[in-house]
């Protein structure tokens, strides 16, 4: 006779969820409507049925460390199915927050990222960063340094060497962040597995989860969010867009002066500001339209499944309002500048807050999804959860 | 009564579409006066039916028209012996329209009508002089409370009479209930406040209490119960009302779950003590600490065929509650461990207020034992938990008290069972029976009554004791007529439901006392003033009716003699076809009447023109023929449908009657029998179907095949088969062949 598991019910932790945009938790009662409806889940021992009783009694380390939570995609056909409200979907985001918490590298970043009464402190940070940087530059009354030809360009505002060493150090500080989280996690839902029955090389997983992130395809699985799907892809992309236009940037500045590249055809090599015509400005251009038109599609399409799929918690809302503060304030400065406003200059330094803030709180944010959840595809792959 | 007869013949509703009226008025031939109607049951034609009456003088009045079972009211002649022929149903809605089997068979009715005319008298109300019309009410919990104060206010006399030296019942030994009305942002505990109840019933003028008192003995019958109390103080009653309640399952006897063997294991009922003893704390019974880990055990004993085989309602939602009671300390946690969580009609509101608290923690499991853990801390251990273990893992959880949530025992419970032993040993011996009554503890009888059939009430098969009734029809119904049972006595049920009982059984009580009073028949016969009236001196003091009667309603005199409590019997006739003699006959329905009118039915000479008789019980199979009649289902048109009160009253003679004149088949349709029972009288078609075992006897005298009879069981919501299975029966007769009687 194998001895018994000891169950130890964690009212704290219960709370902890219901507190963090789980409030219907309670409402459960096990039908498993939401396992049935599910398309996203795998097969054996389906989600979200047994999470939602598993966070009812508070079983935290089953929790914090489960690939099943993190395969979720919040579809949220649960949650329109649910006979009782208990809203799987939202429940299991707030599983979510609670998992990025207990393996971040910093808990207290994501204290901040996650707890609305710490919002002042979220944004004070990098608030009191620039404009320290501002005052030792000079410019803490917001005067409008202008460069040659009395044209705006930020770069006079902050210097590009200053703004690529705040950023290069906050990339390496949050790389350094998503990769304890990631070997937390990792280790987590190992430890809680058991012994692996991985089939595949774990390269391969990587590259098939990979493969089904870059096509959405988990997305097309859903019923009630179906039009998340183009939502999230239009955004996905346009961070892709954005992260290589940045790169693009750094080349272009450096490959000038290091490489000694000259210009050639369209493209400019040297400092900002870039002609329009150039061709990293375009993808700039269009990157930023398919990341306003994703924010609005998934904005617009929260609002009208509200009813269904609930109105989501504090922890998308902060995440979303940090992505619209990066686009919007990244729009308005290019906008002010060709329009040759000095209000541009203030604008710019809230862009920077956003961006300081997107890069910063990733790991600890809603945007730790982006590696937590590849991570839980990879794992649930070479674990063998997941056939698909 | 000289009778003067009145046929009338309506051709309205596709009657005289489907047959040549004429012809059929043919039968009526022999008693003179027939008229036709183009619509009978409108204004002019009933008061044609009317002038008639007054003017002619016409006392029997023969309506051949629609079905029974409407216009009734139209169709109301008092002081007129009134037959309805169902020619629209059985003959124009169901026949091939104007052939000659069709008309042949709408004669065949109005004959066989005539003849129970014919036959029968126009009955007159037995009412029995002295009726009192105070209800007893035995027991002051709450429900029994509550249908003294609705029998009171209603203007009723009212005793009370409580075994305990304080009203209230099980609601005295609560801390707090669960709320009426709107659960939602409302305190999920209440105040019982049964003190309010016990002083209105206390203070009431029209209620007479009696604490500490039981009743020993009852005699009599509805309007005339002659109740002894334990006081000796004896009274005249009209109608009981058995609202005894219940107790709870003996926990000792689940010692798996630890009950007895550790001091941390409760029922729900010490509980409640404890919570009321110590104003609302849970102090656990080894170290006095007040409890922060409760764990409850749902279905402890119930739904388990080693304890009690039923759910008892209300426990799922008594551990929701007393999960409150624990959840008034904010650290504190309530576990609850279940089957299924069962909470019926309302509660499930409750259900899910109670259970949207995070200290409220539900799983389903198999709890399969608890362990002593440290510091008088227990393991509930559990196997088929929802947790997402493996199958067959084995879980534990710790609780520093565990709540067994036993269920309800009727106080019933105790009184069959050893009426059960008693059958049992009686069945093993003579020898069996004196031990069993020597050594066998009486059991504390409720009603003790004085009937030849046994001092309680007898249960249903499979009702666990309670005194229930057949629930589908006929809620407070027990098997003793004018007593009727409530609250947990009579089913499992919570507080509310048994107010709500409590109130009904109250209103069928006045109806019974309101029904002798006039003399017609309590239940289900409710307009019929008819009643058996048994010609004694041929009586042979057989028994057979005492024993078979399925209400107790008739006695018997030192010699045997079977004694008629008329305000006992529901007028099944189930003595009628019990009694070997057939001397048992009511005035409009006798083993003559129904012999005679299958007698009635004309069986033409030739090979190919088959006749077969249709008894049909009138509560289920007989709604299902006029059914299928409006559906228009087609049935052979060789079937003589007779109603029936009960398939009980079936007598075996009829068999002979009909297949000696040369009837080619006869078929029975009563209602289902056996543990999901359907009957209007608990067993009649079962009774039919014992005496139709022997019916072999019969048809072997007559050298008939035994396949020319049969029985069927009919549920009334089966009429869309039972046309088929009605021409399929008289196929196989056709097979068979005719029946060489014919031409004899």
């Amino acid at each position: 006779m194998s001895e018994a598991t000891v169950i130890k019910p964690d009212l704290q932790f219960v709370n902890e969820i219901i507190k963090g945009g789980g409030e219907s938790l309670k409402k459960c009662y096990q039908c498993a409507t939401c396992s049935v409806v599910c398309n996203v889940t795998p097969e054996g021992n389906p989600f979200p049925r047994k999470e939602m009783v598993l966070a009812q009694w508070g079983q935290k380390d089953k929790l914090i460390a489960s690939p099943d939570v993190w395969l979720c995609h919040q579809c949220s056909d649960c949650t329109a199915y649910c006979p009782r409200g208990a809203k799987p979907g939202e429940v299991l985001n707030a599983i979510r927050k609670q998992s990025i918490k207990h393996v971040a590298m910093v808990p207290f970043l994501a204290k901040v990222a996650t707890d609305a009464k710490l919002l002042p402190i979220l944004f004070a940070i990098p608030m009191v960063l620039f404009y320290a940087i501002l005052v030792v530059l000079g410019n803490g009354n917001f005067s409008a340094p202008r460069a040659e030809g009395n044209i705006m360009a930020y770069h006079k505002f902050v210097p590009v060497p200053v703004i690529d060493t705040v950023f290069i150090l906050t990339a390496i500080f949050a790389a350094a962040s998503a990769f304890v989280g990631i070997k937390r996690l990792w280790s987590g839902m190992k430890a809680q597995a058991g012994e692996l029955k991985s089939t595949g090389s774990l390269g391969g997983d990587i590259i098939s989860s990979v493969t089904t992130i870059l096509a959405h395809s988990k997305f097309a699985d859903c019923n009630v969010n179906r039009m998340r799907q183009w939502g999230h892809m239009l955004l996905f992309y346009s961070f892709i867009g954005l992260a290589v236009v940045t790169t693009w940037a750094i080349v272009y500045l450096y490959g000038f002066e290091l490489l000694g590249i000259k210009p050639f055809g369209p493209f400019h090599f040297g400092e900002s500001p870039y002609p329009n015509s150039d061709p990293v400005k375009i993808l700039a251009l269009i990157s930023s339209i398919a990341f306003a038109a994703g924010v609005v599609i998934l904005l617009l399409n929260r609002f009208a499944k509200a009813g269904k799929a609930g109105m989501g918690s504090y922890f998308d809302w902060i995440f979303l309002l940090i992505v619209v503060g990066v686009g919007a304030t990244g729009m308005l400065s290019w906008a002010l500048r060709l329009a040759d406003m000095s209000a541009g200059y203030l604008v710019y330094y809230f862009h920077l807050v956003f961006i300081w803030s997107l890069f910063a709180y990733a790991p600890y944010s809603k945007f730790a999804h982006l590696f937590y959840r590849t991570t839980a595809m990879v794992f649930a792959r070479h674990s063998g959860r997941d056939k698909k | 009564m000289e009778k003067k007869f009145g046929v009338y013949i309506c051709k309205g509703c596709g009657i005289k579409e489907a047959m040549d009226v004429e012809k059929v008025a043919g039968a009526a031939k022999k008693v003179q006066n027939y008229k036709f109607h183009d619509a009978l049951c409108s204004p002019e034609g009933v008061q044609l039916i009317k002038d008639d009456m007054a003017k002619e003088g016409v006392n029997t009045v023969i309506i051949a028209a629609c079905s029974p079972r409407v216009k009734y009211e139209e169709f109301d002649f008092p002081g007129a012996l009134v037959e309805r022929v169902n020619i629209r149903e059985f003959v124009a809605w169901t026949m091939e329209p104007n052939t000659d089997a069709t008309n042949d068979a709408a004669y065949d009715y109005l004959n066989m009508g005539i003849v129970r005319t014919q036959k029968g008298d126009l009955p007159e109300p037995n009412i029995l002089p002295d009726l009192s019309s105070t209800i007893l009410v035995i027991g002051g919990g709450i429900a029994g409370m509550t249908a003294a104060l609705s029998a009171a206010d209603a203007g009723q006399k009212v005793v009370l009479v409580e075994k305990d030296a304080q009203l209230g019942g099980i609601v005295n030994k609560l801390y707090k209930k669960i709320p009426t009305g709107s659960y939602i942002n409302k305190p999920l505990v209440v105040d019982t406040d049964i003190a309010k109840t016990v002083s209105e019933v206390e203070s009431n003028p029209n209620i007479k209490v009696y604490k500490s008192t039981t009743v020993s003995k009852t005699d009599g019958q509805p309007g005339l119960y002659d109740v002894t109390l334990s006081n000796g103080e004896t009274m005249k009653i009209g109608a009981i009302v058995m609202a005894s309640g219940w107790k709870p399952y003996d926990a000792s006897k689940l010692d798996y779950l630890g009950y007895g063997k550790m001091k941390n294991v409760v029922t729900n009922f010490e509980l409640e003590e404890i919570a009321k003893k110590n104003n609302g704390k849970l102090l656990r019974p080894s170290d006095g600490k007040p409890a922060m880990k409760v764990a409850f055990v749902q279905c402890a004993g119930q739904r388990d065929p080693n304890h009690l085989p039923y759910c008892s309602s209300m426990c799922c939602a008594t551990s929701l509650k007393q999960a409150q009671y624990v959840r008034q300390n904010e650290d504190a946690l309530a576990m609850i461990f279940y089957k299924d969580i069962r909470t019926p009609g309302r509660t499930e509101l409750y259900y899910k207020e109670a259970q949207n608290n995070p200290g409220v923690m539900l799983t389903k499991a198999d709890v399969t034992g608890i362990s002593e853990a440290v510091n008088g801390n227990l393991y509930v251990e559990m196997e088929n938990t929802l947790f997402g273990m493996k199958t067959g893992e084995k879980v534990k959880v710790e609780a520093d008290l565990v709540v067994l949530a036993t269920g309800m025992v009727p106080t019933t419970r105790g009184p069959q069972e050893y009426a059960d032993g008693l059958t049992k040993a009686a069945g093993a011996g003579d020898e069996a029976k004196k031990n069993y009554l020597d050594q066998t503890p009486k059991p504390d009888y409720i009603l003790n009554l004085g009937y030849r059939q046994g001092p309680e009430i007898p249960t249903l098969e499979g009702a666990s004791g309670f005194a229930d009734s057949n629930f589908i029809c006929f809620q407070y119904e027990t098997r003793r007529t004018g007593i009727y049972a409530a609250g947990g006595v009579h089913q499992p049920m919570n507080m509310a439901e048994a107010q709500e009982d409590g109130a009904g059984a109250a209103f069928k009580a006045i109806q019974a006392i309101d029904h002798v009073a006039r003399g017609v028949a309590v239940h289900p016969r409710a307009w019929d003033v008819t009643f058996p009236d048994p010609m004694l001196i041929k009586c042979t003091a057989c028994k057979r009716c005492t024993e078979e009667c399925p209400f107790g309603a008739i006695d018997e005199d030192e010699k045997g003699i079977p004694f008629y409590k008329i305000n006992r019997c529901r007028r099944c006739g189930t003595c009628m076809g019990a009694c070997p003699e057939r001397i048992v006959s009511f005035k409009d329905y006798s083993v003559d009447i129904v012999g005679s009118m299958l007698k009635a039915i004309d069986v033409p000479d030739d090979e190919d023109t088959f006749r077969i008789a249709c008894l049909v019980c009138e509560n289920d199979s007989y709604p299902a023929l006029d059914t299928a009649a409006i559906s228009r289902k087609k049935i052979d048109p060789s079937v003589r449908f007779v109603s029936m009160r009960c398939l009980g009253g079936m007598n075996l003679v009829w068999v002979a009657d009909a297949l000696s004149k040369g009837i080619d088949g006869m078929l029975l349709l009563g209602c289902k029998f056996g543990e999901n029972y359907q009957c209007h009288f608990v067993k009649g078609s079962e009774l039919a179907n014992t005496r139709f075992s022997k019916v072999s006897e019969t048809l072997n005298r007559l050298q008939l095949e035994s396949e020319r009879v049969q029985l069927m069981q009919i549920a009334i919501n089966e009429y869309d088969k039972l046309p088929d299975m009605i021409n399929e029966f008289v196929e196989k007769v056709k097979e068979i062949g005719p029946n060489p009687f014919k031409s004899m």
